[in-house]
């Protein structure tokens, strides 16, 4: 029976276990070897789900499974299911590497002591049970032998142990697995306990027995069954919960300092710390000789004998400076060989230099330049200075001419006459002549920087400017004139696509062109008349005109009188009526004058145009003006305040129509004759001032020669030309004008949205479309573009005021200096700009509140350590800020806790002590505790409370109580 | 009696000190977020302290106060001679009033320094000069030979530049030509930056020139294409350059935009002279049409209008205007400080005199004339500051403090895109292109006046059986459902759009693990 429960419980173990214990089964073939024929045989099986399924199923005939089981007992060897080897393991073929098997694997011969154990606990709990003790008679004997055997170690009754076996049968869980760490109890103690009891026994007799036993009684009354400790995760639960709150405590006092800390607007990590080193002797003291070398050094410096020396008087030093026969010896022997050197290399460099073989220092110039050329292409440092020295040698060439046959040599022999020299000189001036030429040959050009030499433009504008030059202006006009052609004959191609090609910029561009054509027209006919009058005059005047030079001159008194004369031939090529001087000047005048003024208006169009035209078209009024002040006599003179007036006027009241004009003009004319009227200082002086800039090119005139006479005041009497425009156009319609402008910028910063149109032809060949006119989410969609454009133009700054516009254009440059967005903490704007209101700058603020202001977030020195936070007791209350006064505070409060300790101690000295502040709650408290201490010590003293024990405390109150009153005496009346 | 004086001081004081809190702080208790309240709080704090410790200094080192000319009885400020003040006031005063008369070289113009010990002549016949004002010692003085339009002293008085016939020059102090700055063309007038150090000069081709004059760099070269002008100002408060044009209109540019910043038409006639306060909100123009104006330039709005002829004006640091036209110079005053600007002083030169500037000495009680006979000098109570402030101009710095000051202003020198119309508005958040939804309010009213407007159409009368009450009535509430209808399809698309972003905004935050989850951004609020 025995053997069929442990069979069946190997079974079961089996079942759990599958093949894997094949091993311990064969451990067990002793008790196994009897049931080998009912062991069930293992295989492939279903899950257990499965098969209560098929169970249930199978409900009807039960005895399905039995009959499997016969079968799978009959069928014997043929589903036995072995645990396969792992290939691995197999070795096969050595295909794959050997691994180690970490699963242990016992030997063969192997036997598992503690399961025999087991087997025997298992017996003897059988044999404590008294069910059965034949069943093994091996195990009994075993028994008997050991508790023999304990017997005698012990010496000890064998009953004791015994009783032990007795009291085994308790089943005690095991809190922790069995290890060889933990022992089982049975392994310990064999088969039972020792109990006190025993261990007392052996003392039976003995003396102090009687008072052991009696406290072991004692305990055993009171013993108490302990409790069986809580499972293990709720322990760690509740040690954790602790650990918790201790922790906690523990972080929540670093709270007040953390919060300081963050409020704080400046952190200091440098306070009263000495970084130690200070100068450089200090550093240098602290030096230690680690290396070999220094430690020789060192050696040597520190020698006693030398350290001695010097601090005697320093004469043994010379003693101990002395050097060896050696030292010495090598030393010049090397001087020796330097020297030698040296010399050598001198007088080959001599004798290199004494050749006088060209063509050895050919080859070794060529040499040289060879070894520069490799050098060059090595780096290009050397191609730099390459090109500096080139550009020297070119710089000093230009400066000295030194080839340009200056040299005494080279002028003797042109003296004499090149053609007379042989062939050798004529080839060695030659050769120096294309030296010349390769040396100022221009190598890099550079890029003129706006103060070097003058650029083509320039001079372009120079000679324009200089063009008071007869040829040199008609020139000039012949090139205007070209120039304008051009312009009236350019066809601007409209340009088919981009934004040119919206209709309203097509307009726009046709109209500007119409404009320009008809300037250039006028231009044109101007030019050409003044043309002829100008190549008139260069038939006449010849060679006179070539030799002036490229300024205007208007000082030249010879030219004049031949101009004057000429003068009124030169009128009759103006296609005018009038053949009279002032008028034709005048009108000429006029022109010019509109020609300017539209082109200040159109100077966005073509300014380089412009640049030209202006200084044209002023070029011929000024010739015609210059011929009359240069004319000398008295007459001139006359003639050319009666212009200045005159045109004064006639500007003045430029609307007046030209009869009236002209009748002015005769009587002008009337009044030349005149001469005593004519001149008027104070009106010149007026006009003086008038004058605009124009009038520099008058004076200049003057000055580049130099003579600045006082007589130069004539000039300013000519009214400027700027002047004159700005005259003429006080009282215009700047409003209107204005107005359109700002229109034209409305326009071109919030584009008016074009309107609807369908592609032509497109759904227009039924009458219904046509009839329907446009789709109406076209006609939406222009609304809502109409509608955004006016909201927009609704928010401008300036819509309420009419004579301002403000660009709303952003600037792009200037974006960076704005945020995106709001910056992190902030959520408004006001708030921002509100914050940010005060400049912080040293300009702005006092000395004293800008190291406040600009402090960074953490003051720190360089090289000093941040140590990691220290506790600092710190009342959570107090604010941040008074952190720094908090020290003496927390003296303070110390204080007033002692004074009021020694109030409760001692309450007789309420009186004497003056009460700190804030200490008035705590004296009725104090004084109530005080009498009922006198109340007790008087109790005491007098033994009315009576304890079992006299205790320590008592005596103390009585000697309390008895001081007290003494004291409380001595302090009440005195 | 004590107690009065007091509660004077401290009335004193609390308005200098709001002076130099330059505004209302943010209102703390708004914020939500505690710790930016806290900071904001300390800051607070902190610029109340500066401000006090301002207002201190003010009071106890800035102790001199400006004078004026003060009338008894029926007598007229603008009466009272030069002589009579040079009779009254101390002899240094008294050396600031002279002529020079120097006939030769044409009308003259001039520049001071920003601290006024130096001043630069130029006379138009090619005449240059700087002299020391302090001892009025003539330090260099030379001949160009050519046309010189105007003359301007760069960032110290080491420099000036000079515009010539043909080009622009730079000269040191010594008179030696530096630079010869072609790109200008031949300028009519020329402004120096001082923060910017940019050299702002306006050619005959009407073109706005800006030259950095530390790197040599083109900062700006535009057209203003409204003709020629020789009126130019820089205005002190935020260095933009104004312009007068011939039709009247003045334009205000900064060196990087190349349109105007504002235009703004101020006369009908052409302008022939601005100038702006130190304060940069007030500024003056004259017309050829015999108007003076005064412009407010945070609203763009005329002031006052006066009458009268003015070539050139300046404003004194204290506020004075002075305009001068032929040989008369007129000063204008605020004594009410209401910016109503009336006759304060005049003088009139002799006759024939023709003045071409205008130009108050910075730290002094003096105006500068150049005109067509030399340059003269003319004491004007009340017009210059009294107090200076070392750092920032001081007349009576050793060479040391200059080289040192040149370095410290050219560390703090100013990038030119600063420039704006309000710098104050630097750091700020960017204004945004897009235009601001409008607000719920807004919205709903917008949407009443629509209903309004529908339930306002006069329905038609119909035939008979068609014109029930009942029919009306429907057609009427028809009208409304219309009118109501576009609001409530744009309340519903956005809705449905702020409904979608949250479900992606969802969608993150449950694609992230759950533990890092609670680190998703959170709809702002």
């Amino acid at each position: 029976m025995v053997g069929k429960k442990i069979n069946s419980r190997d079974e079961s173990k089996h079942k759990k276990e599958g093949g894997g214990n094949r091993k311990r089964n064969q451990l067990n073939s002793k008790t196994l070897n009897q049931e080998k024929n009912t062991k069930r045989r293992t295989g492939p099986h279903l899950p257990t789900a499965l098969r209560k399924e098929l169970e249930l199923i199978n409900h009807t005939n039960p005895s399905n499974i039995d009959e499997e089981e016969i079968d799978s007992d009959d069928a014997n060897d043929v589903y036995e299911y072995e645990e396969a080897i792992p290939e691995e393991e197999s070795k096969k073929n050595r295909r794959f590497d050997s691994v180690k098997n970490f699963e242990y694997e016992l030997p063969d011969q192997f036997e598992d002591e503690n399961l025999a154990s087991d087997d025997n606990d298992e017996d003897d709990d059988v044999n404590g049970s008294g069910e059965n003790h034949n069943g093994d008679g091996v195990e009994e004997e075993d028994d008997v032998r050991h508790a023999r055997m304990l017997q005698g170690i012990s010496g000890l009754p064998s009953e004791a142990f015994e009783g032990k076996k007795r009291k085994n049968d308790v089943v005690i869980s095991e809190a922790y697995p069995e290890s060889e760490y933990n022992p089982s109890r049975d392994v310990l103690d064999g088969d039972g306990r020792i109990s006190i009891q025993d261990l007392l026994d052996p003392l039976h007799g003995k003396s102090g027995f009687s008072k052991l036993r009696k406290s072991v009684h004692r305990m055993e009354r009171k013993s108490m069954s302990i409790q069986a400790p809580l499972p293990k995760p709720d322990q760690e639960k509740l040690e954790r919960k602790v650990a918790y709150e201790q922790s906690k405590k523990d972080i929540t006092k670093w709270e007040p300092l953390v919060k300081r800390n963050r409020e704080a607007s400046t952190l200091y990590f440098d306070e009263s710390i000495d970084l130690g080193f200070s100068t450089v002797g200090a550093i240098a003291s602290e030096f230690e000789p680690r290396t070999d070398f220094e430690k020789k050094i060192a050696s040597l410096v520190y020698d006693n004998e030398v350290v001695e020396a010097h601090q005697k008087d320093g004469a043994r030093l010379l003693e101990l400076n002395k050097i060896s026969v050696e030292d010495v010896k090598d030393r010049q022997n090397r001087l020796a060989k330097m020297r030698s050197l040296l010399f050598s290399h001198e007088i080959k460099a001599k004798r290199i230099k004494k050749i006088k073989s060209k063509t050895f220092h050919r080859l070794l110039k060529k040499d040289r330049l060879k070894a520069a050329a490799a050098e060059m292409e090595m780096d290009p440092e050397a191609v730099k200075e390459l090109a500096m020295k080139q550009e020297f040698k070119r710089a000093e060439e230009r400066m000295t001419l030194k080839h340009k046959n200056s040299s005494k040599w080279a002028k003797r022999i042109l003296k004499r006459g090149l053609n007379v020299q042989d062939e050798g000189t004529r080839g060695a001036i030659s050769e120096q002549l294309h030296q010349h030429a390769l040396l100022t040959r221009k190598m890099n050009s550079m890029k003129d920087s706006s103060s070097s030499d003058e650029s083509s433009d320039e001079d372009d504008r120079d000679e324009i400017s200089a063009g008071s030059d007869q040829d040199v202006a008609s020139k000039l006009l012949e090139r205007a004139k070209e120039k304008t052609l051009e312009v009236i004959e350019e066809d601007d191609e409209v340009p088919k696509s981009g934004v040119l090609s919206l209709p309203f910029m097509v307009r726009g561009l046709k109209k500007r062109k119409e404009t320009a054509d008809e300037e250039a027209k006028l231009a044109l006919q101007e030019y050409e008349s003044s043309l002829k009058h100008m190549e008139d005059k260069n038939g006449i005047e010849g060679q006179k005109t070539g030799t002036s030079s490229g300024r205007r001159v208007f000082g030249a008194p010879k030219k004049k009188v031949e101009e004057s004369s000429k003068r009124i031939k030169a009128d009759n090529y103006y296609g005018n009526s009038d053949s009279e001087n002032d008028f034709e000047v005048k009108e000429d005048f006029d022109v010019g004058h509109n020609r300017i003024d539209n082109l200040q208006k159109d100077i966005n169009i073509d300014p380089d145009l412009l640049c030209d035209k202006s200084e044209i078209g002023q070029d011929p009024m000024f010739k015609s003006f210059d011929d009359i002040v240069k004319d000398p006599g008295p007459k001139i003179t006359f003639e050319v305040a009666i212009f200045a007036s005159d045109s004064w006027r006639k500007i003045k009241n430029l609307a007046k129509n030209d009869n009236e004009h002209m009748r002015r003009e005769t009587k002008i004319d009337a009044s030349i004759k005149n001469p005593s009227k004519v001149v008027q200082p104070p009106l010149s002086e007026q006009d003086v001032e008038e004058v605009g800039d124009e009038s520099d090119t008058d004076s200049e005139g003057q000055m580049v020669d130099g003579i600045l006479s006082s007589g130069t005041k004539s000039t300013y009497e000519l009214p400027s030309q700027a002047d004159l425009i700005r005259r003429a156009f006080v009282g215009d319609d700047v409003e209107e004008d204005f107005e359109k402008d700002k229109q034209e910028i409305l326009n071109k910063e919030n584009p008016e949205p074009e309107k609807p149109v369908l592609l032509p032809g497109w759904g227009q060949w039924t009458c219904v479309q046509q009839k329907k006119g446009l789709p109406s989410w076209m006609l939406e969609e222009h609304e809502n573009a109409k509608k955004k454009r006016e909201d927009a133009l609704k928010k401008r700054r300036d819509v309420h005021l009419t004579h301002v516009i403000i660009s709303e254009k952003l600037d792009k440059k200037a974006e960076k200096l704005h945020t995106k967005t709001l910056p992190f903490p902030y959520t408004s704007k006001e708030v921002l700009e509100q914050s940010i209101r005060m400049p912080i700058g040293p300009e702005f603020n006092p000395a004293t509140a800008i190291g406040a202001l600009n402090r960074p977030d953490v003051v720190k020195k360089p090289g000093v350590i941040i140590k990691p936070i220290k506790f600092e007791d710190l009342n959570p209350h107090e604010r941040a800020e008074e952190h720094k006064r908090s020290g003496q505070k927390q003296k303070k409060k110390t204080a007033n806790r002692l004074r009021l300790l020694a109030w409760s101690t001692y309450p007789f000295l309420v009186h004497k002590v003056p009460c700190p502040k804030g200490s008035s709650f705590w004296l009725p408290p104090i004084q109530v505790f005080a009498s009922f201490n006198l109340l007790l010590s008087i109790v005491m003293s007098v033994n009315f409370l009576k304890f079992r024990r006299r205790h320590w405390w008592q005596s103390c109150y009585i000697w309390a109580g008895g001081v007290y009153h003494l004291l409380d005496h001595i302090f009440f009346f005195q | 009696m004590l107690m009065d004086l007091y509660t004077e001081n401290s009335d004193e004081m609390d308005t200098k000190i709001k002076k130099y809190l330059r505004g209302e702080g943010a209102n703390l208790e708004v914020l939500k977020d505690k710790k930016l309240k806290g900071q904001l709080a300390a800051r607070e704090e902190l610029y109340g302290k500066s401000a006090k410790a301002a207002a201190k200094a003010e009071k106890w080192l800035m102790p001199s106060e400006g004078g004026y000319l003060e009338a008894e009885g029926i007598e007229k400020t603008w009466r009272i001679k030069q002589e009579s003040i040079a009779r009254e006031v101390d002899i240094l005063s008294s050396k600031n009033q002279y002529d020079i008369v120097l006939p030769e070289l044409g009308p003259y113009t001039l520049d001071f320094t920003s601290s006024g010990r130096y001043m630069a002549v130029a006379g138009r016949k090619g005449h240059l000069a700087v002299i020391d004002m302090k001892n009025m010692g003539l330090i260099k003085e030379f001949q160009v030979r050519e046309t010189v339009r105007d003359v301007v002293f760069l960032h110290n008085e080491l420099f000036f530049a000079a515009a010539q016939k043909k080009y622009l020059y730079i000269y040191n102090r010594d008179g030696t030509e530096l630079h010869c700055l072609k790109e200008h063309g031949p300028v009519l007038k020329l402004q120096f930056l001082k923060n910017h150090f940019l050299l702002a000069s306006i050619n005959k081709f009407s073109q706005l020139h800006y030259q950095d004059v530390t790197t040599g760099e083109m900062v700006g070269n535009y057209r203003t294409g409204l003709g020629r002008s020789d009126v130019m100002q820089v205005n002190p408060f935020n260095s933009v350059v104004a312009l007068g044009h011939s039709n009247g209109t003045v334009s205000m540019w900064k060196p990087t935009s190349a349109a105007p910043l504002v235009k703004m038409l101020c006369h009908r006639g052409p302008v022939s002279a601005v100038a702006f306060h130190s304060n940069g909100h007030l500024m003056a123009t004259a017309g050829m049409e015999r108007k003076i104006k005064l412009w407010d330039l945070r609203k763009f709005e005329v002031l006052q209008t006066l009458t009268g002829h003015a070539k050139t004006m300046d404003f004194s640091q204290k506020g004075l205007l002075a305009t001068a036209t032929g040989s008369f110079v007129q000063i204008l005053g605020d004594f009410s400080a209401s910016q109503n600007y009336s006759r304060y002083m005049g003088h009139s030169m002799a006759k024939g005199y023709q003045i071409r500037k205008v130009l108050f000495r910075p730290y002094e009680d003096v105006l500068g004339l150049g005109h067509s006979m030399g340059w003269s000098s003319i004491l004007i109570p009340g017009s210059g500051e009294p107090n200076f402030d070392s750092w920032v101009a001081n007349p009576f710095e050793t060479s040391k403090q200059r080289k040192e000051k040149e370095i410290r202003s050219l560390l703090d020198k100013l990038p030119p895109e600063t420039i704006m119309l309000d710098p104050t508005k630097i750091g700020t958040v960017r204004p945004s292109r897009k235009k601001e939804q409008p607000t719920k309010q807004e919205r709903e009213a917008e949407m009443e006046a629509a209903i309004a407007a529908a339930k306002d159409i006069p329905i038609k009368k119909k035939t008979k059986g068609r014109n029930k009450p009942s029919k009306k009535l429907r057609k009427r509430q028809e009208g409304v459902e219309r009118a109501k209808r576009p609001f409530l399809e744009q309340q519903m698309d956005e809705e449905e759009s702020s409904k979608k972003k949250r479900l992606k905004l969802n969608e993150e935050e449950n694609q992230l693990p759950k533990s890092l989850q609670r680190f998703a951004r959170k709809k702002a609020t």
